[in-house]
């Protein structure tokens, strides 16, 4: 999952980044409004962090001016003095859920996953299809039952396929969204992991390879 | 320079003064010389009338007889003449009075049977003309004049007597102005100095002595002073709150950090004490309170606000909202200060029910006139225990000692409805959770 973080205070940004891309997340961090924009216009994203208290453009502004360019990622902000007036407009803004500062960052952690579930359409943390659950706050991946092991990576591009489901993914998409930018982009290598996910699975069998273009997950028909 | 009241209402009033007194002065002059006129003209008329009462007709000639009745016409330089005149040999008769000082009479052709009244060279003239049948030549002029300069001297003195009298009224007038002025605008002096000594904290109030025009905005400035000193004296109160109640877990950090095996849980548990006490200081510290002027807020508006934002945060309970709003419920206050109300209210409701929240907003009347908004906030979650609802509402219990969880936000709330002059009651809701009723004066 690629996430934007949108904070000015450095020790909280990196503190933010940090503890993200420890829990798997894809991170870009900007340091200002403007920044943020241009991060949240060239790329997409999974969901983004944003401070409402930024310099050169206020973390409102930036939600607007994004929203209005139908960037439609599920968006976290971040209030200073946890006041009332700053989550009213924050929420009428565009952003979909608040956290007042001081936080701790398993709040933050559990709150972008349920805003990102939410976005797929998910109600509940377990994604589920058919024989295949995946715990989302647990991080754990069971099939009919058995609880199976993931690597770190192989977990990342499950949770995204599913969070993704009947529609085309492709390789490139999923570097996007998974790793970090210093990570080395050979797709050779995503299509390793599908390939050893595949094979855990069984017979779970609903990761389809759409030649030269990707992947797609088959999600089972809701009853 | 903007110029000062004073001398506003003392140059209006006396360029008011001024035209009034100079088109008064115009038309009583203007006045007092048309009956000056027209009584000339009456006394010359009474001097034709004299004339003719003594001409009569001799053998086709008319005849001055004696026995005038204006004396006047027969003694020199008496200022009235008179003469009697024919168009074929001119003057029949002058009278003594024209004859020695030369009188010369302008011979005007006028309508048988009219008086024409004329003025040239220094004299008023009336001219007479009749048709005496019988005589040589039948129009005959009857004459009378009068010298202009008695009339004249007594326009003249008319005039000095109104311009003196004008001049005299005017002086007064300005005088009065000037005392009314200064009686009229000393209660705004003296308001400029009470606020200049409220500014140096030499009064604490407004007297109460000011005329009823003023006495709005002496209590205005009252109620905005006490509102000042309230604000500073709950800002300094939260700041001296703050930092008494974070010493104490300072102290258990600090000293915990000292063990060989610090306790994270208990630093923990006491940073998360810090957090809450800095928020609910904040939140104490930074509410405006009553204000004294401003627009009033809408109640209703606000609580729309809030909970379509809060349905997007919570959209995951899927949880059903039940609205009954008044449609306008305004209270004079700071819009901040009731989002936080109904935004801890509601988010504790949302955050704290199963499935259900019901909002209800009505405006009561409490009796002697006076209304209040009642707010209900109901939820079906599990409720709040009996002792935690004392813990919140209890007055003057630093936050610090309540314990973190459910209450931070209420306790938040109960201070500021207190604020208000509101009242806050939790009770059990008939949905199963716990209704929270606010009331705020209207």
């Amino acid at each position: 999952m690629r996430v934007l973080v949108v904070e000015d205070e450095s020790l909280l940004r990196d503190q933010l980044a940090d503890h993200l891309k420890a829990q798997g997340f894809a991170v870009d961090a900007a340091a200002d409004g403007e920044e943020g924009l241009y991060y949240g216009r060239e790329y997409e994203y999974d969901a983004a962090v944003v401070d409402l208290g930024l310099p050169k453009i206020d973390g409102i502004e930036l939600i607007k001016t994004l929203r209005g360019e139908q960037r439609t990622f599920p968006v976290l902000v971040l209030t200073a003095r946890g006041h009332w007036q700053d989550k009213v407009e924050g929420l009428e803004a565009g952003a979909d859920d608040y956290v007042a500062k001081p936080f701790q960052m398993e709040e933050v952690v559990a709150r972008l996953n349920a805003l990102i579930r939410r976005t797929a359409g998910y109600a509940s943390p377990v994604l589920s299809q058919g024989e295949l659950k995946l715990d989302t706050a647990k991080k754990e991946v069971r099939v009919a039952g058995a609880a199976i092991e993931l690597t770190a990576y192989e977990y990342k591009v499950l949770e995204y396929l599913m969070l993704n489901p009947d529609r085309v993914v492709s390789k490139s998409e999923l570097t996007d969204h998974l790793y970090n930018q210093d990570f080395d982009r050979d797709s050779n290598v995503i299509e390793v992991f599908v390939g050893r996910l595949r094979k855990k699975l069984t017979p779970v069998d609903t990761i389809r390879t759409v030649r030269g273009q990707g992947y797609r997950f088959v999600a089972e028909p809701t009853a | 320079m903007n110029p000062s009241i004073r001398n506003r209402l003392l140059s209006t009033t006396t360029v008011v003064l001024v035209v009034f007194l100079a088109l008064t002065g115009y038309v009583l002059d203007r006045a007092y010389q048309a009956s000056v006129l027209s009584g000339v003209e009456e006394q010359l008329k009474l001097v034709i009338y004299a004339v003719m009462s003594v001409v009569e007709e001799e053998s086709a000639q008319l005849v001055v007889l004696e026995g005038l009745s204006e004396p006047r016409l027969s003694q020199p330089d008496s200022g009235l003449y008179a003469q009697i005149s024919d168009d074929l040999s001119g003057a029949i008769w002058t009278s003594a009075s024209a004859v020695a000082t030369d009188v010369r009479f302008s011979q005007i052709d006028s309508e048988p049977g009219a008086f024409v009244f004329s003025e040239a060279t220094g004299r008023y003239q009336l001219i007479y003309t009749v048709i005496w049948e019988g005589l040589e030549t039948e129009r005959v002029n009857f004459i009378a004049a009068t010298d202009q300069a008695p009339v004249v001297r007594s326009i003249h003195q008319f005039r000095g007597t109104l311009g003196a009298g004008f001049a005299l009224s005017m002086v007064f007038f300005i005088v009065a102005q000037l005392a009314a002025l200064r009686w009229g605008l000393r209660p705004l002096r003296d308001m400029a100095e009470e606020v200049e000594a409220l500014e140096k904290g030499e009064k604490e109030q407004m007297s109460d002595t000011y005329p009823l025009e003023l006495q709005g905005l002496a209590g205005n400035l009252d109620r905005f002073v006490e509102h000042e000193q309230r604000s500073r004296t709950r800002y300094r109160n939260a700041l001296e709150d703050l930092a008494h109640s974070l010493k104490t877990p300072l102290a258990v950090v600090k000293n915990s950090l000292l063990e060989l095996q610090p306790d994270k849980g208990l630093m923990g548990e006491q940073l998360e004490r810090m957090s809450s006490t800095v928020t609910h200081q904040l939140s104490k510290a930074s509410a405006r309170g009553p204000v004294v002027v401003g627009k009033p807020v809408d109640i209703s508006k606000q609580i729309n606000r809030l909970v379509p934002a809060l349905k997007t945060a919570y959209v995951d309970k899927g949880i059903q909202i039940e609205l009954v709003l008044a449609e306008t419920a305004f209270v004079r206050g700071d819009e901040s200060d009731f989002l936080e109300i109904f935004g801890n209210l509601l988010e504790n409701a949302f955050k704290y029910t199963a499935t259900e929240v019901a909002v209800c907003l009505n405006v009561v009347e409490l009796g002697s006139g006076r209304a209040a908004i009642e707010v209900f906030v109901e939820d079906n979650g599990r409720g709040i225990p009996l002792e935690r609802r004392k813990e919140v509402l209890n007055r003057g219990k630093r936050l610090d000692e309540i314990e973190p969880g459910q209450g931070i936000g209420l306790a938040v709330v109960a201070d500021l409805v207190e604020l208000y002059g509101g009242r806050l009651t939790i009770s059990d809701s008939d949905l199963g959770g716990a209704r929270i009723r606010v009331q705020l004066p209207y």
